[in-house]
Order: structure tokens, then sequence, then C-alpha cells
């Protein structure tokens, strides 16, 4: 069957179309070309923007903050979403394993999903505090060494994912469990009567059909993760020194601190460019598995 | 059951009715004005709350205004005023600017005062701190009104150092080096207590103890570093209070909130604040040391004590009215009102800074306020952190960047100040 639209079908469905995709040029495209322009000006407060060309770009890349920004968000980045999808899917498959009081322990994985990112790093901070925190106390009061977070830089960086995988974890294990629960049981049966062992069965049934759950969750988590804010500025605020310093918060400092509006627009720019790069592969998979299930 | 029915009399009432009523709403409208102020909470709450009750109640009732308070955090706040005046025009009559972000570019953005003010002048503006006022003049235009100033003080905990039997608190820097060590210790309550607790975002701290050696970061003539020895001996004090265990093990992310909450709860002895925080410390509903906590002026090294005059750090905040305000008339109304002397007094028994040399010679208010004539004497010979100019914001980052890498450990407090004038030498204005 053909898929040419005709023009009076077309006519049809545009009062249809026109609200969406107005909503998307007010608040997507314009926006866009708007930040576009303006990371070509040498812009601030008080002072009229003029047209500088590429220099905003130039300064950001070779600013030596930008590139420990990006480092520390990659590094995050890889820990977290990795991590994540480790632990969903291993919950998921438990949960649907069949557990005892499943109800109750659904809503204890969900629970962190219900914080606020705000609560969440102030429990956190008490929870680690060098000092106070009972973590803390009970690492030290079982011989192992505490998590100096405002010290070292690692730490922090390792914290910040921490919390952030407890934060988060609830979206990815839902995306994994629904997909997993979706999973014909006869294909299990199938898999017992040629008898196949338990990894048999994960590695020939279960994996190959979560992919694309897998892929999904991975993709969006790569998207939050990379522009991850609140958890580092709540935390450390890119402490100590700027170490843990993340792109969002490079991009926060240079528009609502420095008041460099060109700088912050460029390094908006260039994030997206890198998320684009970087979420590439995944696009690429979703794209060829919606073609194929449409073929 | 009843039906009603339209004649042409109900409908004639109805009509004159709803007319009525317009007309009625109209008015009501016309009489209900609305001030919008962009201020932080600590301005609302000086001029509405505490023992000296809502002073803006008067003005609103005279002027039959409502005030409308969009409060904000301090770097929020500065930055929603810088955006609210840039746009073509705004619901925003008054904004609060603070004296660090009041640069030339800036006051671009606010309008000028001094027609305002020879229209119908502010009561006895000349009572008004001078050097408050002169900062916010650019280009010989007054854009900004002094309102509230905080000028800091070293506050510590009577009962913790009572505990470790230290009868007075320090006459000196080193003094209180000392005592911060010595009262690094775990509390007869079980509380583990550090010396000092102090925040890393702000550069009030870390200009305290370069000034305590008579040195600065950014002098107020834009001079980076006047006295390199000084600000090394301030940072080597920090790194040494650090080492000791007299400063926090979370020093690089404490902010200004923690060192409330540690110096209220006896989990630090000393810190660094502002003299207006004296009431919010002793508050028996969050204290655990109500009526223990005090305040003295942050001492000087040994060697200038009794020689050079302690310049303390002070911030200031100021009333504008925003370039692109729509009834400035109004907005000035506002400000002339809550810089009256009557105001400025009743706002500093609601916990306020006063801008006003007269506040403290005020004997009623002197009488009130345990530490009027600590903060009169303190205030007298103060000086901002770091003068404004369109960089100062990124060189402030610098400078805390460097100074929480001397006092972690990892670079001297020599290499440190080396970096410091290196790499914020080029963000002065020529």
């Amino acid at each position: 069957m053909g898929s040419t639209v005709t023009k009076r079908q077309f006519a049809a469905a545009l009062p249809w179309i026109t609200p969406a995709h107005g909503l998307l040029l007010t608040v997507i495209v314009i926006p866009a070309v708007y930040v576009i322009w303006l990371s070509v000006t040498n812009s601030t407060f008080g002072r009229a923007p003029s047209f500088v060309g590429l220099v905003n770009y130039v300064k950001v890349l070779n600013d030596t903050y930008f590139w420990r920004a990006l480092g520390n968000t990659i590094f995050i980045v890889a820990l977290v979403v990795h991590l994540e999808l480790l632990l969903g899917l291993g919950m998921a498959l438990l949960f649907a394993s069949g557990l005892p009081f499943r109800g109750l322990l659904l809503a204890a994985v969900l629970a962190p999903y219900a914080v606020s990112e705000v609560s969440a790093a102030v429990i956190w901070r008490y929870l680690f505090d060098p000092d106070v925190g009972p973590v803390s106390v009970a690492m030290k009061a079982i011989g192992l060494p505490i998590l100096e977070w405002s010290i070292e830089p690692s730490h922090g960086l390792a914290l910040i994912s921490l919390l952030s995988i407890w934060l988060h974890l609830p979206f990815t294990f839902l995306i994994l469990y629904a997909a997993r629960l979706s999973i014909p049981r006869e294909l299990y049966e199938a898999a017992l009567i040629d008898r196949a062992t338990p990894l048999q069965m994960f590695r020939k049934v279960t994996l190959p059909l979560l992919v694309p759950a897998l892929v999904v969750a991975a993709l969006f988590r790569y998207i939050f993760v990379f522009r991850m804010f609140s958890e580092v500025w709540l935390m450390t605020q890119g402490g100590p020194a700027r170490q843990t310093e993340v792109l969002a918060v490079y991009l926060y400092l240079e528009a609502f601190r420095f008041n460099a509006f060109g700088e912050a627009a460029a390094t908006g720019w260039i994030m997206l460019a890198i998320s684009l790069v970087l979420g590439a592969g995944y696009l690429f998979a979703l794209r060829k598995d919606m073609t194929s299930d449409a073929r | 059951m009843t039906i009603f029915k339209m004649t042409r009399r109900s409908a004639l009432g109805m009509g004159v009715g709803a007319a009525a009523l317009a007309t009625g709403m109209g008015r009501a409208r016309a009489q209900a004005k609305t001030l919008n102020i962009l201020a932080h909470r600590v301005h609302q709450v000086s001029l509405t709350q505490g023992p000296a009750g809502d002073l803006t109640k008067p003005w609103r009732d005279a002027n039959a205004t409502e005030v409308n308070w969009a409060t904000f955090d301090s770097n929020p706040l500065q930055d929603r005023l810088f955006r609210e005046a840039s746009l073509s025009s705004t619901d925003f009559g008054v904004g609060f600017l603070v004296n660090s972000r009041a640069t030339r570019d800036a006051a671009k953005l606010m309008a000028p005062l001094d027609d305002l003010q020879r229209a119908n002048p502010i009561e006895d503006f000349a009572d008004i701190a001078p050097g408050l006022v002169e900062a916010m003049r650019f280009d010989g235009k007054l854009v900004s009104v002094p309102f509230r100033h905080a000028t800091i003080g070293l506050f510590y905990n009577e009962a913790l150092l009572e505990e470790r039997g230290i009868k007075a608190p320090p006459q000196s820097l080193e003094e209180l080096v000392d005592q911060a060590k010595r009262l690094t210790f775990t509390s007869a309550a079980g509380t583990p207590v550090t010396g000092m607790v102090l925040a890393s975002d702000l550069s009030v701290f870390p200009v305290t103890f370069a000034r305590a050696f008579g040195g600065d970061f950014i002098s107020g003539d834009l001079k980076l570093v006047p006295d390199r020895g000084a600000l090394e001996k301030g940072l080597a004090t920090m790194q040494d209070l650090f080492k000791a265990g007299a400063l926090p093990r979370t020093f690089a992310t404490t902010t200004n909130d923690d060192q409330v909450t540690w110096i209220q709860q006896g989990r630090a002895a000393f810190t660094v604040l502002p003299f207006a925080r004296f009431a919010q410390l002793n508050n028996p509903q969050q204290s655990k040391f109500p009526g223990k906590i005090k305040a003295i002026e942050f001492p000087i090294s040994e060697a200038l004590r009794g020689k050079v005059p302690f310049a303390s750090v002070v911030e200031f905040w100021a009333m504008s009215i925003l370039g692109n305000a729509r009834d400035k008339e109004l907005a000035w109304n506002f400000i002339r009102t809550m810089s009256s002397k009557a105001v400025t007094t009743g706002a500093a028994r609601n916990g306020n800074g006063p801008v006003r040399v007269s506040t403290y010679k005020d004997p009623g208010f002197a009488a009130d306020q345990p530490l009027a004539a600590v903060e009169s004497k303190a205030l007298a010979g103060a000086r901002v952190p770091l003068p404004a100019f369109p960089e100062a914001a990124r060189a402030q980052t610098i400078f805390l960047e460097e100074v929480q890498l001397a006092v972690l450990g990892r670079k001297s407090a020599g290499e440190a100040v080396g970096a410091i004038i290196e790499r914020v030498k080029p963000l002065l204005p020529a």
C-alpha cells in the first residue's frame, strides 16, 4: 500500500497536527534558535549583545574547567547508567522469579523515586557526614575507610553516582520488570522441555527479548545523567575546588554566576553535540529495531 | 418548585445591578494597587515580622497598596533582578541589589534616583552611612539606597568555652587558633565539637583571616593582594586549623546554612557570621544553646593589636527601582518610607543591620540590643570583601578555589597566593 499523502488529506490533517507542532516550535525550536544566536554573541546583563562569531566555542573548548567537567560527566554517566542497568536487570529477574511479599517489596524498591532530589541530598549528606554520619560511623566501627567525599574528588564523584543510582533505579527497574513480565511463559516452557539450564534460558530467551527495553532504559538514562545538575550541586556544589564539577554545573556557573551568556549558550550546544555522539549507537539500534518491527 | 421568569423589569434590574457591581469592582481595583518587590526573605522578614511588627502596614494603608514579595536566595535574586530589568517592561517596582553585584553595567538597568530624591527626599539622607551610599553611585548617579548591612563578627558558644575551662573569648587571632584547637573535643553531652566552622563558598572568611594580618584579597582601589605575606599568613592559619581538625572535614562543601546549624547544635564552638544572626543563633526554638551564643569583633593578630584598626568585612543590600518599572513614583515612595529613621530602627529591632548611624545612638535601641555597641564599632572600620567590577564573580570563584586547595593541604599557602595573583590579574579592569 502506498504511503503518499494527498493535498486534501494533508489539509484535513493540518488542524490536528498544528497544535503539537506549534507547541514544539514555541518551546523547542524558537528557544534553540535564540540560544544559537546567543552563542555567537558577547552578551551579559546591562550590555547590548555583540556578534563575535565562534569565539565563545573556542573559549569554552580551551577552558580546562570544561574538559575536567566533561571527564567527570563521562565518568558519572558510565558508572551510573551501567551499574543501574545491571542492578535494575537483576532486580527485575528476581521479582519475576517470584518473591514473597512482592507488593511490599515493590513499594520499598519504588520509594526512592518519590523522594525529591533536595531531600535525598540532605539525607545523604547527613548519612555520609565524616564525623557524625551513621554510615561513616558504622564503616569506622567495622574498620573500613570512610568516604571523604568533601576532600577527595574521586570519593565525591562516587557518592554523587551512588545517590543518582539510588534515586533513579526504580525507573530502570520498572522498564525492565515490565518487559520481563511481557515475555510469554510458553517460551520458558519450551526451553524447559529442551532441557535448557537457567543460564541458557537467560542467554537465549530472556536477554534477547529484553534488549529493546534495555536500549530504551539506557538511552533515557544516558540523556538524563549527561545533563545531571541537582545531585552534584546539592551534594558538593562541584567542590572541592571545582573538582567534581559536571557539564551542567559548568554551564550554570557561566550563565548564572558569571553572567557570560555567550559562553553558556556555546556550552549548551557543545553538550547537545556530545550527547548525540554518545547516544548515536543506541539511537541507531532503536531505529533499526523499530523499522524491523514495522516490516 | 419555583421557576424564574425573566421579565423586562427583572432584566433591567439585573442590568443596573451588574453595571453597579462592575463600577464598584473597577473602583476597588483602582484602590488596590500592588507593588511587586524582588527581595531576599531576610528583607521581607525584617520589614514585616519581629518585635517591631509589620513596618510596611502604615505605608500600605496610606497608599492603598498591597506589597507582593517575591523572595529568592542571594544569587538567584540578583539573576532575576537583572533579567526583569532587561525586559521591555516589568511588573516589579523595587528590587534589592547587593554591593558585590552593583557594577556599572548592572547600574545601567536601574532607574537613577537623584531626581526622585530631589523632588521627594528621604529623611536625613546624610545619616545613611556615606560609604555605602557612595558605593551605589555610578557616573554621578545614585541607583540604589542602602537598606541592610551585614557586618561580620566572631560568634562563640560560651557554654562550650566554659566546659573547656576557657574564661574569656580570644583577644587575638593567635588566641583564637589556640582556643579553637582546644575546643575540638567530644563534649560532655557526647557531641563531637569542631573548634570552628566556616563556609567555603564565600570570600568573606579567607578575607577576614587575611585582614587579621593587615592584608586583603582586592582592596577598594582594585589593588590585587596588596600585602602578599598577610594573605599567605591568613591561608596558612586556616590550613593549620584544618590540619588540627579544628575546621570540619566537610570544609570544602560547608555552606552558610551549615554554619548556623552547627553553632545552634553545639557541633562547633566558633564561627564567623553577620552580627544580625545573633537572634537566630539564640532562638530557643532552633538552638540548643539559647542565650549562650555570644559575639565579639573578629580578633586581629597579636603583632597588629592596638596598632592598626581591624577592618571587618561588611556586605550590604540596597533598594533599587528597576529601570523599566511602570510606576516609579510608587516604588520611590516605598523606598523613601522604608529608609526613614523610624522604619530603620524598627527593622533593626526585627533583626536588620541598620544603615543609619543614628540608629546605634538611639538609647532605646542600644539598651535592647546586646550587640549594638560592638556592631557599631565594627561597622565604623568595615570594608566590603571585594569591590564590584564586571569579572568580580569569576575572580571570587578563582580565589575560593585556591583557598580550598590551600586549606585542604593540596597546595602551600604561598603557591595558592601565587596562583591567585596570576589568575585574577587578567580579570581586573585595565
